[in-house]
């Protein structure tokens, strides 16, 4: 059985997950996502970022349970959170729990969301209360 | 660098105002909705289609080449059109073209239109950019408010039902717009019912349908030739449109790039955040009232729940927000938006606002943000 992130740039699957993003070379701006193009702060092109691995951990600054959603997925209710990490970047994902409120400390973990007929399986970064 | 303002080398004027109300989507041709609003528009400011020097058309959903099959239907004049796209704010960005093009002396008098109809999505080109994250499908834009919402209430202490009374207050106004979309009064209860999003309820969210807005823009000069009224021509003094700098990491870039619209406005026209009689601001949902107050500075941050539950923002209150219901109850129909607000404000400024009037009104702003992110600014004054 073989395992794929949803998003294999963003991800390192290893235990705790690593999210991975870009440090630019030129002005050392540390930002997520990895980016293609050139660095937002001082211009460089983006052969002159390097990936910079951000642990996955960080405190809650804001928490919605959606109920209604345009989309087939995630399934209703689901809850978001964007979370400020510890290596600076804040970013936005799914949480599992409902004890995750403003100002928790979180972590993240890979969950299983799909497995295609080959039997591989999707997996995506969510977050949890540190354990 | 700051310029000397554009407007004030030539002093540019709102003459004429004209909607077709916002509706679900129906059957009506884009074409019969903006006719209606510039029809109205022409009538309103007592100018010809034939005095039309120049026409910009916002509009972000209805695809390219709209603006010259329903113009021409009121005389094939052969004058320049343009398409305006800035997301939410094109009917603003048109208005800003128009303002533009009038302070240049390229023409005297010119219309900034706003149509749209809604399509299945939004079609926006940010999800193209092949930047791939995290939240991708998961995030819409009243979930990306939701979270402001828990960011906002949980810093200032703010309760569901305090951002809700934002919504009952522009539910209210709105009940007395004829060109509203939502036209009834509603309770807090109702308004806290239907869970959307986080504390966003539906009726905390904007409803999009289809519309039309047009305003006709005029020099001095113009307004001499053609005879126009004077005391029913309201002045642009500033136009400012920015787009989203890089911000501190987690600071909300809605209000940070309003609080840097706001200020390069009023610097423009030489005004205060006192100043303002009436605000039209981009209240898509509830809680950006709250914010984007804050952020231009008609109250100091975390006072703005208070001072929307002592009525300081209803119309009779010391700056009236959303008059017209804003887009909770107005509507939201994309293009026409941003020059729905401006059309309102002008009618609060000449003191034709029938039951929704705000009293002495002299000065008024209109507030648009897009995706993507762009933010545009309006001040009016009664001159
Ligand atoms: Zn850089």
């Amino acid at each position: 059985m073989t395992t794929e992130a949803r998003h294999p740039h963003l991800l390192k699957l290893v235990d705790p997950p690593i999210i991975v993003g870009h440090r630019c070379i030129s002005c050392e701006r540390i930002a997520f996502p990895p980016d293609p193009y050139g660095c937002e702060k001082c211009g460089s092109p983006s052969d002159n970022f390097e990936n910079w691995d951000l642990e996955a951990r960080g405190s809650v600054r804001a928490v919605a349970t959606v109920h209604r959603h345009h989309r087939p997925a995630p399934i209703t209710p689901f809850t978001v959170a964007v979370i400020e990490l510890v290596g600076g970047p804040v970013v936005k994902a799914i949480v599992e729990g409902d004890d995750v409120v403003v100002g928790s400390s979180v972590e993240g973990f890979l969950a299983p969301e799909d497995k295609d007929d080959a039997g591989k399986v999707i997996v995506d970064l969510r977050f949890r209360i540190t354990q | 660098m700051t310029a000397p303002s554009f407007l004030s080398t030539r002093p540019v004027f709102i003459v004429g105002i004209g909607l077709h109300r916002y509706q679900r989507r129906s059957d009506q041709t884009y074409v019969s909705l903006g006719l209606t609003a510039v029809r109205e528009a022409l009538t309103d400011a007592g100018v010809n289609w034939t005095d039309v020097d120049a026409a910009y058309t916002g509009t972000a959903l209805l695809g390219m080449g709209a603006s010259r099959i329903m113009l021409s239907r009121l005389g094939a004049t052969g004058i320049p059109m343009t398409q305006v796209e800035n997301a939410s704010a094109s009917g603003s960005s048109s208005v800003a073209q128009a303002c533009l093009e009038v302070a240049s002396g390229r023409s005297d008098v010119v219309v900034a239109l706003g149509v749209d109809k809604p399509r299945g999505g939004l079609g926006a080109a940010p999800g193209e950019a092949g930047i791939p994250n995290l939240e991708a499908g998961s995030i819409v834009p009243f979930t990306h408010f939701a979270l402001l919402a828990s960011e906002y209430m949980n810093l200032h202490a703010v309760t569901d039902e305090q951002v809700a009374k934002v919504a009952v207050k522009n539910h209210r106004n709105g009940s007395q717009n004829p060109f509203a979309q939502r036209q009834k009064v509603r309770t807090l209860d109702e308004v806290l019912a239907e869970p959307i999003s986080g504390s966003l309820t539906r009726l905390q969210c904007c409803p999009v349908g289809e519309g039309a807005a047009a305003v006709i823009i005029a020099s001095e000069d113009g307004i001499d030739r053609l005879g126009i009224d004077r005391s029913r021509a309201m002045q642009v003094v500033a136009s400012a449109t920015k787009t989203e700098a890089l911000y501190a990491e987690g600071v909300g870039i809605d209000a940070a790039l309003t609080a840097e619209t706001g200020t390069a406005a009023f610097e423009e026209a030489g005004l205060e955040p006192s100043d303002l009689d009436v605000l039209e601001v981009h209240d898509a949902f509830a809680i950006e009232e709250l914010l984007y107050a804050e952020a231009l500075g008609l109250c100091k941050p975390g006072e703005a729940a208070t001072r929307v539950e002592s009525g300081d923002f209803d119309i009779g209150g010391s700056c009236a927000f959303s008059p017209s219901g804003g887009l909770l109850a107005m509507g939201h129909p994309i293009g026409p938006t941003g020059v729905g607000q401006i059309a309102e404000v002008v009618r609060q400024l000449r003191g034709e606002a029938g039951p929704r009037q705000q009293p002495n009104a002299r000065v008024g702003m209109a507030h648009m943000v897009g995706i993507g992110a762009v933010c545009v600014v309006h001040i009016l004054r009664k001159p």
